[in-house]
């Protein structure tokens, strides 16, 4: 249960990399036109519900860990600030709005998530 | 098990941090290449052609590279390098074939990307150019698919580390 867990968990962090990177290179002034875009959606929706669930999911099911964990919690902290964040991209970049500095900030919310992800800090 | 599966000494977690990181532009890099390729699939805009080359020029290889490197240097950590684990070869047999995807479909969007150019330019053999990049972009969106299906299975077996 742990291995596909674990691996689940990782495919979602993928899905929002892609969504990362793709708005990335729009906000560094690439043309990524509307299937890219629409693709980085999609991958934001699921890879954000599916890295709180598993993440959740794992934090129960692994010993070591426990939900009120510091590293945890600022996880969950980080994936808020990163979800609003992406829903105020999503609303700028629809209205052709400089959705860029909003954008910034949710990718070192990612950024951010992968580093306490690594060093879990006080675990 | 999954006790163990928590601990990590701290040597690790730098190379793994840089291994992670590598892998996850390296993977929304290509889905971007695939993404803005496949939709410009019939059309074979321009813009969309030179994203896709330089997408994989200036980030796809730059973060495999630094996926590969961190890879490395984490086996070293581990002691793995010398007699490494199947899952580990499994990720290095996977890396290391990849690349050859990622330079031939980083060549082939270079070329389209030329030839596309020549095409907006209005060309005088702008009409087969315009066919010879849109084949070229196919090409690309293919390399990069078998990439992508790739990196799953090396997702895969990096997470359940299969004996």
């Amino acid at each position: 249960v742990y291995d596909w867990l674990l691996f689940l968990h990782l495919i979602a962090a993928f899905l929002i990399a892609v969504t990362a990177v793709t708005y990335s290179a729009s906000a560094l002034g690439a043309s990524t036109g509307g299937p890219a875009i629409r693709v980085a959606d999609a991958c934001w929706n699921v890879g954000g519900i599916g890295t709180l669930v598993l993440g959740i999911w794992l934090a129960l099911y692994v010993d070591g860990y426990e939900i009120w964990d510091g590293w945890i919690l600022g996880a969950i902290a980080l994936w808020l600030v990163a979800t609003g964040a992406g829903e105020r991209v999503r609303t700028e970049f629809a209205e052709g709005r400089d959705a860029s500095a909003v954008h910034w900030v949710r990718t070192l919310a990612v950024l951010g998530l992968l580093v306490l992800m690594v060093w879990k800090p006080g675990a | 098990m999954t006790l163990l599966a928590a601990i990590r000494p701290d040597a690790w977690n730098l190379p793994l941090f840089l291994h992670i990181l590598g892998a996850m532009v390296l993977v929304g890099t290509l889905a971007l290449v695939a993404a803005s390729l496949a939709g410009a699939w019939r059309g074979g805009s321009v813009g969309a052609i030179r994203l896709g080359f330089r997408g994989l020029l200036l980030a796809a290889l730059p973060s495999w590279i630094v996926m590969r490197v961190a890879a490395e240097w984490l086996a070293s950590e581990e002691n793995l390098d010398d007699d490494p684990p199947g899952w580990v070869d499994a990720g290095y047999m996977i890396s290391d074939t990849t690349l050859v995807l990622l330079i031939a479909a980083t060549v082939c969007a270079g070329v389209a990307a030329r030839r596309a150019a020549r095409v907006e330019a209005g060309g005088r053999r702008a009409g087969r150019a315009g066919a010879g990049s849109a084949g070229l972009g196919r090409a690309v969106v293919v390399l990069v698919g078998i990439a992508l299906a790739a990196y799953v299975v090396a997702i895969w077996a990096m997470a359940t580390k299969p004996t």
